[in-house]
This record gives C-alpha cells, structure tokens and sequence, in this order.
C-alpha cells in the first residue's frame, strides 16, 4: 500500500516537473520570438537636441557623418517652425517641420492616436527616433514634448 | 498682325494646356508592406513613410526607407535590418522606377477602377532588377490612388539568410497602397 502511494508521488513529481519544463520552454520562446512591442520611453531617454534647419542641413551636406551623429536607434529632439500637419495611410498623425529648404522638411509619424491641432508656422518640439534620410529627415514614434 | 497675335494666342493656351495636362501626383505617406508566409508563421511589416510619385503619362517613383518598416515583433525587425537579410545600414533604401504602359487606358477626369500594368526597376540592396506587376488606379472625386500586390524572389536581391526557405518564404508578396495628394 505505501509502496504504491510512493510510485504514485514519484509519477505525480515527474509529470509535474515535464509540466513545469514545457511551461518553461514555451515560456521563453513566447518571449522572445512573439514579444509584442514594448514602447520605448521616448520623452525620457537621452537625447541629441537639434533644430530642424540643422539636422537638414547636415544630412544634406554628408550624409554618412549625419548618420553617425544621428544614428537610426536613438532618440532625437527636434525644433523648429510647422510646415504641415496631415495622417498617413494607417491613421498616424503625422507632423512636418521647416528647414531652409521648402523641397526638405523633417518628417514625423506621431505616436498618438489623436490628429495634432498645430497651426502651420508656430513652433514645436518633438522628441522621436531617427528613420533616415530620403527627401525629407524621417522620423517614427514621434511625440510632442513642447508647443 | 491682328491674325499672328490672334494665332500666338491660340498656340500658347494650346501649349500652356498640354503642360497642365503633365500633372504629378505625390504623396509622402504611401503605404508599402509585405507578407512572408510559411508552414511555420507569417511574418509581416509596414512601412507608412513610402515617398511616391505618379505622373498623367505614366512615370510612377517609390522611395523608402529600409529601416521604416515596422514589425510587431523587435527581434524581427532587428533581424530584418541586420547584414544578414536586409543590411540596412550599408543599403538605406529601396526604390521603384517604372512607367504604366497603358496609362491611356485611365481617365483621370471620370471616377472609377482602372486595372493597369506597372514595370520598371526595381531597387533593393544595392541590386536592381526588371520587376513588373498589375495593379489597379482609383480615381475617386478627383483622388488619384494606386494600389498594386506583387511577389518577388529574395534570391534576385542577394538576401540568402539562413531562415529562408524554412521559416521565411523564398518569395515575399508586395502591396503597394498610394493615396496621392
């Protein structure tokens, strides 16, 4: 009788410990591979604050040492005076700043949900990580810090 | 001299006419994405900043960013850029350059759903190759939009990661979304 009970605990160990390994496993592999997005803390990280005259010019000038200076994972800070404010095809606000070239803006796809009430020519700062460089400096994630 | 006046006048409305009739359409905001389907999973990702161009006569221009496409999952993504698959960092962007032959099948004036054809070139890790692909233009109270889904090789373009074939497909479908301004 107490021979049984103790086959019975060990079984009953085994299966919990096989549970406990599968649980693990898939655990990890849900972590790392269907991880949803977690958003980064924009408005706290570090970041290289810049107008956006600036940042045009400088991609403009040389591309290859503006990308050092403004690398694609980091966050930067632009101000500068609004061109236009309009929402891309999936719904984002999107928010366009000036440089000195009318063909050259910075372009930013804005994190929130909310279209963004700015009137075209008033200053802003928007805080945001670096896309690249096409006609326009492109920016994603952007959110508003100053306006 | 009455009549010459009288026939410049009639010769610059025709020419200011047809140089009217080269309008460009444009937008910054086209949306590209692509879908990889496997036995495993399907991996997709959009990319909202597409810079495009389209013109009456047929020229159409799409420019992007590598690094604005955006997965739900980051690993993905960082994969994706890495020098293994798209190399992002060595080769910034992808590009399309091709013209709709049958353009004139279009009419920019009336509403309505028009199949095209586009071909050209098309641009992706520094390799460029002849792609074609149908498509449909909409025009819509005086909008132009473009819409287009397309496979292509990933082979064509040097990308040879060691996921494709098994949990990446060997062949990636395009589609291709431009509300024009």
């Amino acid at each position: 009788m107490q021979d049984k009970f103790k086959k019975m605990n060990k079984k009953n160990l085994i299966i919990a410990l096989l549970l406990a390994v599968v649980l693990g496993v898939s655990g990890v592999w849900y972590f790392i591979f269907y991880r949803p997005r977690l958003p980064r803390d924009i408005t706290n990280e570090d970041a290289v604050s810049v107008t956006s005259k600036q940042i045009v010019k400088e991609f403009q000038t040389n591309e290859a040492e503006a990308y050092k200076k403004y690398p694609t994972s980091k966050v930067v800070e632009i101000t500068g005076e609004i061109a236009e404010c309009g929402k891309d095809q999936s719904g984002h606000p999107t928010v366009s700043i000036k440089s000195d070239d009318p063909f050259s803006n910075v372009f930013i796809t804005l994190r929130q949900s909310k279209q963004l009430e700015a009137k075209v020519g008033t200053k802003i700062t928007v805080r945001g990580i670096v896309t690249g460089f096409l006609s326009d400096v492109l920016i994603n994630e952007g959110v508003v810090t100053k306006q | 001299m009455k009549k010459k006046v009288i026939l410049f006048g009639f010769l610059s409305i025709i020419v200011s006419n047809s140089l009217l009739a080269q309008k460009l359409y444009t937008t910054k905001v086209a949306q590209i994405k692509f879908l990889s389907s496997s036995a495993t999973e399907d991996i997709d990702a959009v990319n909202n900043q597409v810079d495009s161009k389209m013109t009456e006569k047929g020229q159409v221009f799409f420019n992007l960013l590598i690094k604005g496409f955006v997965f739900d999952n980051e690993l993905m993504q960082k994969h994706f850029n890495g020098e293994e698959y798209l190399n992002s960092d060595k080769y910034p962007k992808a590009e399309f350059k091709g013209v709709i032959p049958n353009i004139a099948t279009v009419n920019f004036l009336k509403d309505g759903a028009y199949p095209i054809m586009a071909s050209g070139n098309l641009t992706i890790r520094g390799i460029t190759k002849k792609e074609s692909a149908a498509g449909l233009i909409i025009i819509e109270k005086g909008k132009v939009h473009a819409k287009s889904t397309f496979k292509i090789k990933l082979k064509d373009y040097g990308i040879t990661g060691k996921d494709i074939g098994t949990v990446i497909s060997n062949n990636i479908q395009i589609t291709v979304d431009a509300k024009y301004d």
